[in-house]
């Protein structure tokens, strides 16, 4: 206990000495969109994570999120973060009737209408020029005064994203470990057995659907004051959407820090490409191909392949661990095959497990 | 278990935090070697994406400008270097190549990206800065809008201004031969807007009745339907605010409906050098405002064209001679006030001085409000006997206005 | 009254082609229940590929259809056996989106590779001609695209009704299980039926190019009228998304008139969230969708 809390101080150690380490404001710009990828990939961790219903649609939330606080600071002229809250608070309401039409029938329909929702949303944005500001996209007037410039305009930024992201942390935290938690995993690995347990599946999808958007929305918000300049076709993107998808699968939706892990590593890498390569089509064909090979090779995402890895080596008996209906499946499958290649049988949730105590399981 | 992958994450952040801020920041600043070595111009363009091809045409008069400048000498005798990044036609990637071109790669000047929609977050990153914007695109009402004091369009007219001398050649028509009805079909994009609303304001000042008016999506591909409206209302006018393929588009819809307008006019495309070959041989009639052609008498057009024609093998277009003309404006500045560098009292000195002086530019003398908007208009071209030729304004022309369209 | 015939006549046409494409998407999601996010993105590659073939050879693009149909079909059953096939079970439909996903994004990042972001038009001799019919000028081009889409269709229905494969792949359909058990070989027969809505893609695209311009990131576009119409037509049922297909596609059509083209488009996600809040399992057949 007292060494996890000595990971999470570090971890948190290194994401508040960024700033002051971080040479120029150019990188410290590049930080701030990593925080809010981390806080967006977070966000979306709430249904896809927790529910393993797979939303590709999220920019509507924090383009709705983005424009709502916009739209609040501009005509109301009321307190930025107030708006931002407002903004966050409005779009929870407006995803009430979305995630009632989308959850009611299972799989497809909520993959399509998600699609759907960004598609529609970047029509409507772009038409309704006289409020949305149309094409010609929407300012956001800065919520800090001239005195503060740029570079202190993204350290400010920097954590306030931060602070953004350990609340959405938390709240994943607590419900991962509350009795709520448990009724939307158990949806995730069989929702006929959940129901039939009697957990109350479509509130339970739906309340993680609008604590999702609320959050999603809060980030939108967030980086809406920071970059301060907002496009519908930017804003409402099925790309933005994918992104947090592949963030979050890549670093491992069941575990607290693996959407953080996978904003990182992406949003780091996709800095980097462009350094290196500039000016190719190249960086959808190897966003769509890494995304390939996750969902191919590695569903469950870094986290607990790196674990399972190091599991190999470290002879140790466990105590409960969470196995997914589709691993159990997956393991009287193979058990009978050649055995040796079981790579794709993943430890859950970060918690330990060996060969041992599968054995046991079963 | 959970204790290590909770510690190793912790080290692993930190590490690529420490990564992160080292790998990229490996760019050489040149800091402390200011007035000397050579004047570094940094530069954002979409060289893949929606606008990828305008991008690259400003990145080739970019490039034409820098080696020409640098054959004749320099810039206060010093060479000009230009580092251009790819911003792939995104806004937020926009905003990031400049902070990045003025934070890690320490440019001394600045130039402008392209399209309205990248223009406005590019040019908030240089206010921030203190930096002086001279874009070579982003003619659209909402960039001036803004209030940003160092910004300055070098062309010769802002989007709603385009089609001035044509409204103007219809007005002066005697009362019954004015057109009546009028339809208008604009791309839903700033600058394509602006260009037919433009025109739609001063033809409803003079009476004529507005029969269509629609706006479609940027990348709208049928239009079998707007066509069908515009056929159906019978307009004697019509006009696109279009770029490139919507008005080939929109043409061939048109002709599909045997619509047969008394005037057609359309922005951008008809100057493209494809547009006769994509339409076929039913050109004759169409108009077109542009801001630039290479047979202009200007002082300095025909070294350009001459300079540009020999590089690259073809005449500078349009996207061509906006680049070049930037360059020549931030030049101009440069020498009169004599200092380039990052420093925000010469980039204030830089400011200053275009919006009080009149610069010599290959689209003619340029002068600013205090918003930054060009004071000009653009000709009128129009395509005679199968080639594209100026009509308008009458002193420019090198052709007589058709103003009863042949068929289609 | 001639604007309106006029708007009928094309959203018949634009129907055609809707519901060619909308039964390649229904065909996948019956033998495998798999929501196929990148059959646009294919669309638009075989659009490519005819003006591809148009520009270099001089040649008319319906002659391209000799290549890609064949071409798209092996590569629909290779992508169901290779990949699809090798999701689990369990979370088949999720993941399955985020393949296809995949793929899309893929295929729209080479095409902008290759042949740069440009858009691109086939230049036909008679694009600009037309035939009247009651008052209305009917496109030679949209002819030729929705006769194509309506022979195609008609082929497939055939297909399906008529051949043994076809009964195989019904039975696929319904119950895979019991198929199973009365020795349908179903894994060839759901590669089979990748291939097939694959070739649809193939046609469509052909289509779309003789009277559409082209660009690497049009499949969005295509997307989510397409997803719209197979989940009001029920999913899984081929005759309830033609029929959806050509009541959306004359419906955008009309709509247009008052609307606009930009407000106009928003009809499929309206009837596809009222489809979803009044009747989840789509308005003509659809048994399936009630289970997904």
């Amino acid at each position: 206990m007292l060494t996890k809390g000595m990971g999470l101080l570090v971890l948190a150690a290194a994401v508040l000495a960024f700033p002051s380490l971080a040479p120029d404001p150019f990188i410290l710009s590049v930080g701030v969109v990593i925080m809010s990828y981390a806080v967006l990939a977070t966000s979306w961790n709430f249904v896809g994570g927790f529910t393993g219903y797979i939303s590709l649609g999220h920019a509507s939330y924090s383009g709705l999120g983005a424009y709502g606080t916009a739209l609040l600071v501009i005509h109301t002229g009321i307190n930025p973060w107030v708006a931002m809250i407002l903004g966050g608070l409005g779009v929870a309401v407006l995803a009430v009737p979305i995630g009632i039409a989308s959850l009611r029938v299972r799989g497809a329909s909520f993959v399509i209408v998600s699609i759907a929702m960004v598609l529609i949303l970047l029509l409507v944005f772009q038409s309704w020029g006289e409020v949305t500001g149309g094409s010609n996209g929407l300012r956001v007037p800065r919520p800090f005064d001239e005195s503060v410039l740029r570079p202190e305009q993204h350290e400010r930024f920097f954590y306030l994203h931060a602070a953004l992201l350990a609340v959405a942390l938390l709240v994943w935290w607590a419900i991962d470990r509350s009795r709520f938690g448990t009724g939307l995993k158990a949806i995730r690995e069989d929702e006929d057995k959940a129901q039939s347990l009697g957990v109350p599946t479509f509130n339970y999808k739906l309340t993680a659907f609008v604590i999702s958007a609320f959050f999603t929305a809060l980030g939108g918000g967030m980086y809406a004051l920071w970059f301060g300049f907002l496009d519908p076709i930017f804003q409402f993107s099925i790309l933005v959407g994918s992104y947090m998808v592949l963030m979050s699968l890549l670093g491992g939706i069941r575990s607290l820090l693996g959407p953080f892990l996978g904003a990182v590593i992406v949003g780091y890498a996709v800095e980097f490409f462009k350094n290196q390569y500039g000016d190719t089509q190249f960086h959808l064909v190897a966003m769509g191909l890494l995304l390939g090979v996750v969902v191919l090779f590695m569903p469950d995402g870094i986290i607990p392949a790196v674990s399972q890895l190091i599991d190999r080596f470290r002879p140790q008996a466990a105590s409960i661990r969470e196995v997914s209906a589709g691993e159990l499946a997956e393991q009287r499958r193979t058990a009978s095959g050649p055995g040796a290649s079981t790579a794709a049988d993943p430890a859950t949730d970060d918690e330990s497990t060996d060969r041992l105590s599968e054995g046991v399981q079963r | 278990m959970k204790v290590t992958t909770h510690h190793r994450l912790g080290v692993l952040a930190l590490a690529s935090a420490l990564t992160l801020t080292g790998c990229m920041s490996s760019g050489s600043s040149d800091e402390g070697e200011e007035g000397e070595g050579p004047i570094t111009i940094g530069i954002s363009l979409p060289l893949t994406g929606d606008f990828s091809e305008p991008g690259k045409g400003v990145q080739r008069g970019y490039e034409a400008w820098a080696d020409y400048v640098n054959d004749n000498g320099g810039l206060l005798g010093r060479d000009v270097e230009l580092t251009i990044l790819d911003d792939q036609s995104n806004a937020d990637r926009v905003a990031s190549d400049y902070e990045k071109l003025i934070n890690q790669d320490g440019v001394d000047l600045v130039f402008g990206p392209f399209s309205t929609r990248l223009v406005v977050p590019a040019a908030q990153v240089a206010k921030d800065y203190g930096f002086l914007f001279v874009e070579p695109a982003g003619a659209a009402e909402e960039v001036f809008t803004q209030g940003f004091d160092n910004l300055f369009y070098a062309a010769p007219a802002v989007a709603d201004d385009h089609y001035n001398y044509l409204a103007d050649a219809i007005e002066a028509l005697p009362e019954a031969e004015r057109p009546k009805t009028a339809a208008y079909a604009a791309m839903d994009d700033p600058f394509a807007m602006g260009t037919a609303y433009g025109l739609k304001t001063r033809l409803e000042e003079m009476g004529v009745e507005t029969v269509v008016d629609e706006v479609y999506p940027p990348n709208t591909t049928d239009f079998g339907s707007i066509a069908a409206k515009i056929a159906d209302s019978k307009a004697d006018v019509v006009v696109g605010g279009t770029q490139y393929q919507d008005a080939v588009n929109m043409i061939v819809s048109l002709r599909q409906l045997d619509y047969q307008p008394k005037m057609a006019a359309f922005s951008t495309a008809p100057t493209n050098p494809e547009f006769p070959e994509a339409i076929g041989d039913e050109t004759e009639g169409i108009l077109s405002p542009t801001g630039y052609t290479p047979e202009a008498d200007y002082p300095t057009n025909a070294e350009f064209v001459e300079y540009y024609t020999e590089r690259e093998g073809t005449p500078p277009a349009e996207d061509e001679a906006n680049a070049w003309t930037t360059g020549q404006v931030v030049a101009a500045a440069v020498e009169a006030v004599g200092c380039a560098d990052p420093d925000p009292e010469c980039q204030q000195q830089l400011i200053d001085w275009l919006r009080d002086n009149e610069v010599d530019t290959v689209v003619g003398p340029l002068t600013w409000d205090a918003e930054g908007r060009p004071e000009g208009a653009h000709l009128i071209q129009q395509y005679v006997d199968g080639e594209i030729r100026i009509v308008l304004p009458e002193d420019a022309a090198e052709a007589d206005l058709i103003l009863e369209k042949p068929e289609w | 009254m001639s604007l309106f015939f006029q708007s009928l006549v094309l959203g018949v046409l634009l129907g055609g082609l809707y519901a060619l494409l909308a039964a390649g998407l229904t065909l996948y999601f019956g033998v495998m229940r798999v929501v196929m996010i990148a059959h646009s993105a294919f669309l638009i590659l075989a659009a490519y590929l005819a003006w591809f073939f148009t520009t270099e050879t001089g040649l008319d693009p319906l002659l391209s259809l000799v290549v890609t149909v064949p071409l798209f079909f092996v590569t629909g059953v290779l992508m169901q056996r290779l990949l699809i096939s090798r999701l689990r079970p369990a979370t088949l439909t999720m993941m399955s989106v985020l393949l296809t996903f995949s793929i899309a994004l893929v295929i729209e990042g080479m095409l902008g590779f290759v042949f740069s972001g440009t858009q691109r038009r086939i230049r036909l001799p008679y694009s600009g001609e037309s035939i009247e019919l009651f008052g209305a000028n009917i496109a030679v081009v949209k002819l030729i695209a929705f006769g194509l889409a309506a022979v195609s269709l008609g082929a497939l229905f055939l297909i399906l009704k008529m051949t043994q494969f076809g009964q195989a792949l019904r039975a696929t359909i319904q119950h895979p299980d019991a198929a199973r058990l009365i020795g349908i070989n179903t894994d060839r027969i759901a590669g089979y039926g990748f291939g097939l809505g694959l070739a649809t893609a193939a046609i469509g695209g052909t289509a779309l190019a003789l009277d559409s311009t082209i660009y690497p990131s049009l499949h969005w576009h295509w997307i989510g009228p397409l997803m719209a119409i197979i989940v009001v037509g029920g999913l899984g049922s081929i005759p309830g998304a033609a029929i959806a297909a050509m009541l959306l596609g004359l419906g955008q059509s009309l709509l247009q008139i008052p609307l606009g083209t930009t407000w106009a488009q928003t009809i499929f996600y309206v009837a596809l969230f009222a489809t979803l809040m009044v009747r989840p399992q789509g308005f003509f057949g659809g048994r399936l969708a009630q289970r997904f």
